[in-house]
């Protein structure tokens, strides 16, 4: 594991995570709610940017911690063929 | 509430039900739960982010859209008015155009006027939460507030093409054709159609031949809600 990613992946803190994905997810979800529900200019205009973000970035962390999974799941099988 | 931001609200509360249920019984990784959150931080969030861009897009060209912020409740209320004879008010009892008459006379026209549409639209956004404008009184919007660029007649002749003999055959249009196609002379100049929202210029803007218009054109004269004891501006 020489990369820097690869290695930032193997020490991915997998729970915390993805209660971060989830909270930063609910938090898109609820914002693009409140532009459709409340209509109101800041709203629609979050709606479409702010939430796009966080929804984009807790789908990040989630990617992530999946792909950090199944490097730890492969580490493990090398380490168990030596 | 459209059905494409009925969709949205649906995705979203599905998407809300399936990242709540993990946060509240934080199940092991299993295959089953790695599905459940990739429904619900991806496929789901997804689809309501599409729903709501296409919801926003679309909520974005009514004119109640744009009559929400204090500095146009005039522009609003006169468009709105039956009885006004203004250039905005007599498009916006067209049909064709309906509840989308702001954004229908003012949208860029061209491949690229939809998308410069909306990042004009942004501009006004800011300008009113950051650049002060939802502090001013409308008098002092009225008085200070300009549109950013002079209005394209290529917005009127959207519709209004010119080909057809009630254009053409106006003596005044063929007198000055060059230079409306040049935009040199508006279609909404004060002595030719009127300005649109009349209310907001100072007398020196609205000239001397709109003034003497008469009936059909915008006379110098404001809007009844602006009159006085009958409900008034802010």
């Amino acid at each position: 594991m020489s990369s820097p990613f690869l290695r930032l992946l193997s020490k991915w803190p997998t729970t915390k995570a993805l209660v971060v994905a989830c909270l930063l997810g609910l938090s898109a979800l609820a914002i693009m709610v409140a532009g459709v529900v409340l209509s109101t200019p800041l709203a629609v205009v979050a709606s479409m940017s702010v939430a796009q973000g966080l929804g984009v970035l807790a789908c990040l962390l989630f990617g992530l911690t999946v792909a950090s999974e199944a490097l730890v799941a492969r580490q493990a099988k090398k380490d168990a063929g030596r | 509430m459209n059905p494409i931001g009925a969709l949205a609200v649906i995705m979203a509360a599905v998407s809300a039900l399936l990242l709540l249920h993990y946060l509240v019984l934080r199940p092991p990784l299993t295959a089953g739960v790695r599905l459940q959150l990739l429904l619900g931080l991806a496929v789901f969030p997804f689809v309501a982010a599409v729903a709501t861009t296409g919801y926003g897009m679309q909520r974005t060209t009514e004119r109640s859209f744009c009559g929400s912020c204090h500095v146009m409740d005039t522009h609003l209320k006169d468009a709105e008015d039956p009885h006004s004879p203004s250039l905005a008010a007599r498009h916006t009892r067209n049909h064709f155009v309906g509840e989308h008459s702001c954004y229908t006379c003012h949208a860029n026209y061209g491949m690229l006027g939809y998308p410069l549409t909306k990042l004009t639209g942004m501009s006004h956004v800011y300008n009113y939460y950051l650049g002060g404008y939802n502090k001013m009184s409308l008098e002092h919007f009225h008085a200070e507030v300009r549109i950013a660029k002079p209005f394209p007649n290529d917005n009127c002749r959207l519709c209004h093409s010119g080909t057809l003999g009630s254009f053409a055959n106006v003596k005044d249009h063929l007198a000055v054709l060059p230079d409306i196609e040049a935009d040199r002379v508006s279609c909404a100049a004060a002595g030719c159609h009127g300005v649109a929202h009349p209310f907001t210029k100072r007398p020196d803007e609205l000239g001397q031949a709109t003034a003497q218009q008469g009936e059909g054109h915008f006379a110098l004269k404001p809007p009844s809600f602006l009159q006085p004891g009958e409900g008034g501006a802010k």
